[in-house]
């Protein structure tokens, strides 16, 4: 794609593509101890937190975990009970919304029904006061990078919903934010478009190096979209990371649980050694045993954390002597590219597998009440303490 | 199986609910405006009814006599070309002053709490519940120079002489402004409460002022309510005739009140009737340009 000289393309130094992981790197926008009550209720619950120039930030959460409120603040719509906000180094708490050198797009689009289109990505514009002529011009580079030409004179109500959301995207980069905030952008879009939307998403990030926070209650549009990951849990951050590591080393059940689906086996510790764990799982009807340490002190409650797709699962017993579990498959879906297996343990616990289809109908497939066994690669877990 | 009753009426039915309100306004509303039509190109007579008959029969012929004298003594006596000039006019600016007083109103309602919203709304109908007369003859207590008014401005010591305001047409502006207020305010309401609150914080957001937002996003979004209580306050003001002949003088010249000595104190029904259509005329005039203006907003 042809951008324009004004939008300076950023190229990606490696040595600075993960600047979090540099402890000299300023970041872009500091937020400290940030608290926001409604009444009684506190949304946002003393939340620190530090994101980079040029990444794509997601917020994460169920509704209700104030990832919303979190960004209404960063935008200036909210007023934050306690704590601080920086961005670009410049403190935000006496900084009006219409002042502050972010721009939002909204769930709902928010454009302006009764403007054209070209008027409603010119709106920022007009209001700085810019000359008319480039105005136009720049709104009709906007459209392009949008792929909206030829859009400008319609009404808001004869797009189609993804040109809205072009529509948004450009209103909220035409004035050239440091940072733009995004709350839940791909939300109103069917699953087809939302996919192709993802990457044209990255793509207008990358060209333009702008900084993205994106709020979303979407966990794989956080993995596709993101350099890093918060997940909030009412009003506080549980975890920050890069999407793989939040998905493959949750540090707890309720990131575990939110981002993907996961298998957990409660149990207490058996055996705690420097660089080797035996866990005792009721659940799992065996003992777990773990190749590494973990900190915890004996006949402590922990969990072992085990997503679908690191089970192994077969007809005839392995022969492994640990980590073999055997049960009984009670559901098979078949969703195309591979299949889920539920699989009922002695215990009683209902176990989800997946296997990916690698056959077109493999010769003896397992089925139905068919008696299994499942294993596991021994770093295949994670044991969580919380 | 359908039974034959139940085709028609999937295929009539339609028809059938707009039949009931049609059958209503051609029976009460057009009916009598086509008496009233007829009557305007009569003579007056002295008969009972007090005019000429336009059809008659005379030897198995039918004779239509037309009248349009009427009219062009509308045009010919200045009287009338002003009635209806002067009605214009106060209508006009009372139209204004509900609205610069109303919109304020229904800003505030449309964003004030649920509980207040409630209570405010109940102020604005309220006064729907004495008699529309018995309002206006408190008016006369508050505007006589013995009145309310006088009285509070006399000992405040701010005039040394009482006001002369009632029957004067400053009296009639603030009889209908008051009197028509609730008409700009509900409509308004109706229209500011539908606003979407994410569009000012849009607008905010891309660097608009409070008060530019509401000049760029808020009015826009609420003309069809500025339209619609513009329409209810208008037109009913043009025909006043309670609100002039009780708190306006002998000056003031308003179109209702000339109809009424016409048809009551001269008994020209026909002169009367070539009023009535005459303002019927004047008025469609704004309704239907108005209504372009708000399906062009629509659309």
């Amino acid at each position: 794609m042809e951008t324009s000289p004004q939008l300076h393309m950023t190229q990606l130094d490696p040595s600075t593509q993960k600047p979090w992981l540099n402890g000299d790197v300023k970041p872009f926008i500091r937020i400290r101890n940030l608290t926001k009550k409604f009444g009684d209720v506190v949304a946002v619950n003393n939340v620190s937190l530090d994101i980079y120039e040029n990444e794509l930030f997601s917020l994460l959460g169920g509704s209700g975990c104030g990832k919303s409120t979190l960004l209404r603040m960063l935008a200036g719509f909210e007023t934050p009970t306690e704590g601080t906000i920086e961005i670009d180094g410049q403190d935000m708490s006496h900084v009006a919304a219409h002042e502050r050198p972010t721009n939002m797009m909204f769930q709902s689009y928010a454009l302006f029904p009764h403007m054209n289109v070209a008027k409603n990505v010119g709106y920022g514009l007009r209001r700085d006061g810019l000359p008319k002529a480039e105005i136009d011009e720049r709104v009709s580079e906007m459209l392009k990078l949008v792929q909206l030409e030829g859009y400008g004179k319609r009404k808001p109500s004869q797009l189609s919903g993804g040109q809205r959301q072009r529509v948004a995207l450009a209103r909220a980069l035409i004035k050239r934010p440091k940072l733009l905030l995004l709350d839940e952008p791909l939300g109103a879009l069917d699953k087809k478009l939302r996919e192709e939307t993802q990457f044209e998403l990255i793509n207008i990030q990358e060209s333009l190096g702008v900084t993205f926070i994106v709020v979303t209650h979407d966990q794989e549009e956080a993995m596709t979209l993101s350099t890093r990951i918060g997940v909030m849990d009412i009003g506080t951050i549980a975890q920050i990371g890069e999407p793989q590591e939040v998905y493959e080393f949750p540090q707890t059940r309720y990131v575990a649980d939110f981002i993907g689906s996961v298998n957990m086996f409660e149990g207490r510790v058996k055996k705690d050694s420097p660089n080797a764990v035996i866990i005792d799982s009721v659940d799992a009807g065996i003992d777990i045993h773990v190749p590494h340490g973990v900190s915890c002190s004996p006949n402590q409650k922990l969990w072992f954390a085990l997503r679908p797709e690191k089970f192994e699962i077969t007809a005839t017993k392995p022969k492994a002597t640990k980590n073999v579990i055997k049960g009984v498959v009670e559901d098979i879906a078949y969703l195309g590219g591979q299949s889920v297996y539920l699989v009922r343990l002695s215990g009683g616990k209902l176990v989800r597998t997946v296997r990916a289809n690698r056959d077109r109908g493999a010769e003896k497939p397992i089925t139905w009440e068919q008696t299994v066994y499942l294993t596991w690669a021994p770093s295949a877990g994670v044991v969580l303490t919380a | 199986m359908m039974s034959w009753f139940h085709r028609q009426l999937a295929k009539h039915g339609r028809n059938l609910v707009i039949a009931v309100p049609m059958i209503w306004l051609i029976v009460f509303f057009l009916a009598p405006f086509f008496v009233v039509f007829k009557i305007s190109f009569a003579d007056i007579a002295r008969a009972r009814p007090p005019y000429t008959p336009l059809f008659s029969f005379e030897d198995g012929r039918l004779l239509i006599a037309l009248s349009f004298e009427n009219y062009a003594y509308l045009w010919d006596d200045t009287l009338y070309i002003k009635a209806y000039w002067s009605s214009i006019k106060i209508a006009f600016w009372s139209t204004v002053f509900a609205l610069l007083i109303g919109y304020p109103m229904a800003y505030v309602i449309a964003r004030a709490s649920d509980t207040k919203r409630n209570l405010l709304l109940m102020l604005v109908i309220l006064p729907f519940w004495t008699s529309f007369l018995l309002r206006v003859y408190a008016w006369i207590g508050f505007l006589k120079t013995q009145g309310v008014i006088n009285a509070l401005l006399l000992k405040i010591g701010i005039i040394s002489e009482p006001l002369i305001m009632l029957q004067t047409d400053f009296a009639v502006y603030v009889g209908i402004v008051y009197t028509y207020l609730p008409f700009m305010i509900l409509p308004l309401y109706a229209n500011l409460t539908k606003l979407d609150n994410t569009l000012l914080e849009a607008a905010h957001d891309l660097g608009a002022s409070k008060l530019m937002s509401f000049l760029t996003v808020t009015l826009p979004l609420s003309l069809p309510g500025i339209i619609a209580g513009c329409m209810l306050v208008f037109i009913p003001a043009i025909g006043e005739f309670v609100i002039p002949a009780l708190l306006g003088g002998p000056d003031t010249l308003m179109i209702g009140k000339v109809l009424w000595t016409e048809f009551f104190n001269n008994r020209d029904w026909p002169v009367a009737s070539a009023v009535a259509t005459a303002m019927l005329i004047l008025l469609v005039i704004p309704i239907m340009w108005m209504r372009r203006a708000a399906e062009e907003e629509v659309s």
